[in-house]
C-alpha cells in the first residue's frame, strides 16, 4: 500500500502549546480521504504540515513519499486549499489564473479556463466581491490546475451555505474522476464527507481514532441492542466503541468483522455519521491503543 | 515570480508613478526660468573676488520670486520622506497582509518554495522604492542646480542653498537615498514578519525609522570619520568670522558663525568652533583684562583682537572637509545597505518557520 500521507510520531507546537502532538497515520493513495474532529482536534495543523506550510516541531511526515514543501518539485506535487479558502481580494479572477500560470510549471490553463466559464465567474471580477462559494471555487480552480498528485482541503466548505456546498462538493467530484488524483480533505460536518469520500479518519486530541475505506467501516460496525447485559461476556473480536444502558436495556456500538450471531441482540447497521459520533464521544483514554499508535520517543 | 510580484506592485507603482509626474511637471515647471536668473546673473563666469556677492544677491533674489522658497522645501521634505513612505506602504503589508488575511497559504502553496518568493519581492519591492526616491532626488537635483552652484561659489546660509552637510540636504542628495529606501523598505517587511499585522507593523516600521533619521545627524554621521582641525585668527571686520556671544561685560565667547562657514571652504561641515590659546588648548571663554582698558571696555572691535591677536588667541574649528563628502556619502549608504541585508536575512530566517 502507497500512503500519500504517512506520519510518525508527528507534532507542532506552538510557543507552549501543542496544536497536533504524537499523531501517527497513513493514508493510502487513490482515495477521497475525509478527516474528521471535533475542533482543536489538530486537523488544520496536520493538513498544514501536509501540505508544507507548516515545519513539523517533532516526528515525520511525508507525502506522496517526500518531505512536504521540500522544493518547488513537491510543492507542485500538492495541491492546497486553505480554510476560509483565502485569495487576494484585490486581485481578478483573471490574475489569480495568471498567478497560478506563472507559479506552476505543471499550470493546465485549458482546465482552470474551462472551469471558470463553467462556474460563470466573470474574470475581470475581483475576487473581494466574489461570494463565499465562488472564492472557494476559484481557490480550488488554482489547486486543481497546478496538476497536484494530491489536493489537500481544509474546512473547504465550512463557511458555504448548502447550495454552494453541494456545488462545490459536485465539482470537486468531477475533478477528482478526471484527473484521477487522492485527495485529503477535512470537515466537522459528517455529512459533507459522507456525499463524497470514500476513506475517513477520525481525528481526536491528534490521535486517529479510526481510519478505515467507508464502505469497511460500515459493513464492520454494528449497533446491537438487547436485554441488560454486562457488556464484559461478549464474545472475543467484538470491540465496544460505544455502550449505554437503562434499567432493562443494553445499547452497544460495536466493531467486528464476524457476523453477531448472539439471538438476543437486535442488530442493525450504524450510518456513518453514528460512527463518527461514537469514536468523538469516546474518553480520551478509554481505548487502550488505535491500531496505528505507536510510542515515540520524545 | 517576477511578473507576480509586479502585478501585486501595481497599484503602489501607479500611485508612484503619478507622484513622480506630477513632481517632474512641478519642476519642470519652474526649472528653466530658475536657470534663466542663473544666466542673467552671471554667475558662470565670475570673478572669484565677486563670486560671493554675486552669489548672494541671486539667491535673494530667487527668495523673493515666490515659488522658489516652498518648491525647495517641499521638494526635500519629499525626497526625506519617500523611504519612510515606501517602507510603510510598500514593506510593511508585503509580509503583514499575507499573514493577516491568510493568503500566504496560497501563495506558498504554489510550485514556488517561500525563499524565492521573498527574494523576488524583496528585490522588486526593494529596487522599486530605492529607484522612485533616487529618481525623486535626482530630479531636484537637476532643478536645484543653480542653486548648488551659487551655495558653493560663497553663497551659502541662505534658505535656498543648504550646505551639503546639512541633515535635510544630505540624505536628498547623492546616493543616501538608496540606503534609506532599501534600509525603510525591509525593515517594514521585518516588521510585518514580526508583528504579523499590517497596520501596528507600519507604525513601527515608522517610528523606527523616524528614531534612526534623527540619531544618523546627531550621533552617528558625525563620527563616521575624524574631523580635520584648524585655526583661524580672531578678526572683527572679516565676512566669515563674528563673535557669537557676549556674556558679561568683559568676558567674550567667540565661535565661528557656521552661517559663513570656513574661509575658503563654503562647503566644509563646521562641527565646533572655540577659542584656543597659542598651544592649542581651548579657551572656553577668554577675559581680555590683560589687554587695555579701552580695548576690553569697548567691546568687540579691532583693538580686542588685535590684543588677543598678540596674545596667541585663535579660533579652533573642527570641520569636515567638503572632501569628505563622498566618503560620507558612501559610508552612510553603506551602514543602510548593510542593514537591509542583514534585516532581509532575517526574513529569510523567520518565513522559513512562520505560522
Amino acid at each position: 500500500m502507497n500512503a500519500v500521507v504517512q506520519a510518525s510520531g508527528l507534532g507542532k507546537q506552538y510557543r507552549r502549546t501543542w496544536a497536533l502532538r504524537d499523531c501517527t497515520l497513513a493514508i493510502p493513495e487513490g482515495h477521497v480521504a475525509g478527516l474528521v474532529g471535533p475542533n482543536g482536534a489538530g486537523k488544520t495543523t496536520l493538513l498544514r504540515l501536509a501540505a508544507g506550510i507548516l515545519t513539523p516541531t517533532r516526528g515525520t511526515i511525508t507525502v506522496l513519499g517526500q518531505h512536504p514543501g521540500a522544493g518547488p518539485a513537491q510543492l507542485a506535487r500538492v495541491g492546497f486549499v486553505a480554510q476560509d479558502t483565502p485569495t487576494y481580494s484585490r486581485m481578478t479572477v483573471a490574475d489569480h489564473l495568471r498567478l497560478g500560470a506563472w507559479l506552476n510549471p505543471g499550470w493546465d490553463n485549458h482546465l482552470a479556463r474551462q472551469r471558470i466559464s463553467q462556474l460563470a465567474l466573470n474574470p475581470k471580477q475581483r475576487a473581494g466581491s466574489l461570494s463565499g462559494g465562488q472564492r472557494a471555487q476559484l481557490a480550488l480552480t488554482l489547486a486543481l490546475a497546478k496538476r497536484p498528485g494530491l489536493l489537500i482541503l481544509d474546512e473547504p466548505v465550512a463557511s458555504l451555505d448548502p447550495l454552494a456546498r453541494r456545488e462545490f462538493l459536485q465539482g470537486l467530484m468531477e475533478a477528482v474522476a478526471g484527473q484521477g488524483l487522492s485527495v485529503l480533505l477535512s470537515s466537522h460536518l459528517v455529512a459533507d464527507l459522507e456525499r463524497v469520500c470514500d476513506y475517513l479518519v477520525v481525528l481526536v486530541a491528534s490521535r486517529v481514532r479510526v481510519a478505515g475505506e467507508v464502505s469497511d467501516l460500515l459493513a464492520s460496525h454494528h449497533r446491537l441492542s438487547g436485554p441488560r447485559r454486562d457488556p464484559g461476556i461478549l464474545p472475543a473480536g467484538q470491540e465496544i466503541i460505544t455502550e449505554s444502558h437503562t434499567d432493562k436495556q443494553s445499547n452497544l456500538l460495536v466493531r467486528t468483522d464476524e457476523p453477531v450471531l448472539d439471538p438476543a441482540w437486535a442488530v442493525k447497521p450504524v450510518s456513518l455519521e453514528d460512527l463518527v459520533l461514537a469514536y468523538m464521544s469516546q474518553a480520551a483514554d478509554d481505548r487502550p491503543a488505535s491500531p496505528q499508535r505507536l510510542k515515540v520517543a520524545s | 515570480m517576477i511578473r507576480l510580484s509586479m502585478l501585486q506592485l501595481r497599484a503602489q507603482a501607479i500611485t508612484a508613478a503619478v507622484a513622480l509626474i506630477a513632481f517632474a511637471v512641478l519642476l519642470a515647471a519652474t526649472g528653466p526660468h530658475l536657470a534663466s536668473l542663473y544666466a542673467a546673473s552671471g554667475l558662470r563666469d565670475c570673478q572669484p573676488a565677486s563670486c560671493g556677492q554675486r552669489a548672494n544677491s541671486f539667491l535673494q533674489q530667487v527668495n523673493a520670486a515666490s515659488p522658489y522658497g516652498t518648491v525647495y522645501l517641499l521638494s526635500i521634505i519629499l525626497i526625506a520622506l519617500t523611504p519612510a513612505i515606501t517602507g510603510l506602504f510598500w514593506g510593511a503589508p508585503l509580509l503583514a497582509r499575507e499573514l493577516e488575511t491568510g493568503t500566504f497559504a496560497l501563495a506558498w502553496s504554489q510550485s514556488v518554495t517561500r525563499a524565492r518568493w521573498l527574494a523576488v519581492k524583496l528585490t522588486v519591492g526593494g529596487l522599486a522604492a530605492m529607484a522612485v526616491t533616487e529618481a525623486l532626488s535626482l530630479l531636484f537635483a537637476w532643478w536645484a542646480a543653480p542653486l548648488a552652484r551659487a551655495g558653493a561659489l560663497g553663497g551659502s546660509g541662505s534658505s535656498l542653498a543648504l550646505n551639503q552637510f546639512n541633515p535635510l540636504a544630505f540624505v536628498t542628495h547623492g546616493i543616501t537615498p538608496l540606503g534609506y529606501a532599501a534600509f525603510a523598505f525591509t525593515l517594514g517587511v521585518t516588521a510585518g514578519a514580526l508583528i504579523r499585522r499590517t497596520v501596528p507593523a507600519m507604525a513601527v516600521t515608522l517610528a523606527i525609522f523616524a528614531a534612526l533619521q534623527i540619531a544618523m545627524p546627531l550621533w552617528i554621521r558625525p563620527n563616521l570619520f575624524p574631523a580635520s582641525h584648524t585655526t583661524v585668527a580672531i578678526t572683527f571686520n572679516s565676512d566669515t568670522l563674528n563673535i557669537y556671544t557676549t556674556h558679561s561685560p568683559h568676558t567674550f565667547t567667540f565661535t565661528l558663525a557656521t552661517d559663513d562657514g570656513l574661509a575658503g571652504q563654503p562647503e566644509a561641515w563646521i562641527r565646533s568652533s572655540g577659542a584656543a590659546d597659542a598651544a592649542g588648548h581651548p579657551v572656553s571663554s577668554v577675559v581680555p583684562s590683560a589687554c587695555s582698558p579701552a580695548a576690553s571696555s569697548s567691546g568687540p572691535g579691532p583693538a580686542l583682537a588685535n590684543c588677543l591677536a598678540s596674545r596667541g588667541i585663535r579660533l579652533a574649528v573642527a570641520y569636515q572637509p567638503a572632501s569628505r563628502y563622498w566618503p560620507l556619502q558612501c559610508a552612510e549608504t553603506g551602514i543602510y545597505l548593510v542593514l537591509s541585508f542583514a534585516l532581509a536575512g532575517y526574513c529569510f530566517w523567520r518565513i522559513s518557520r512562520l505560522s
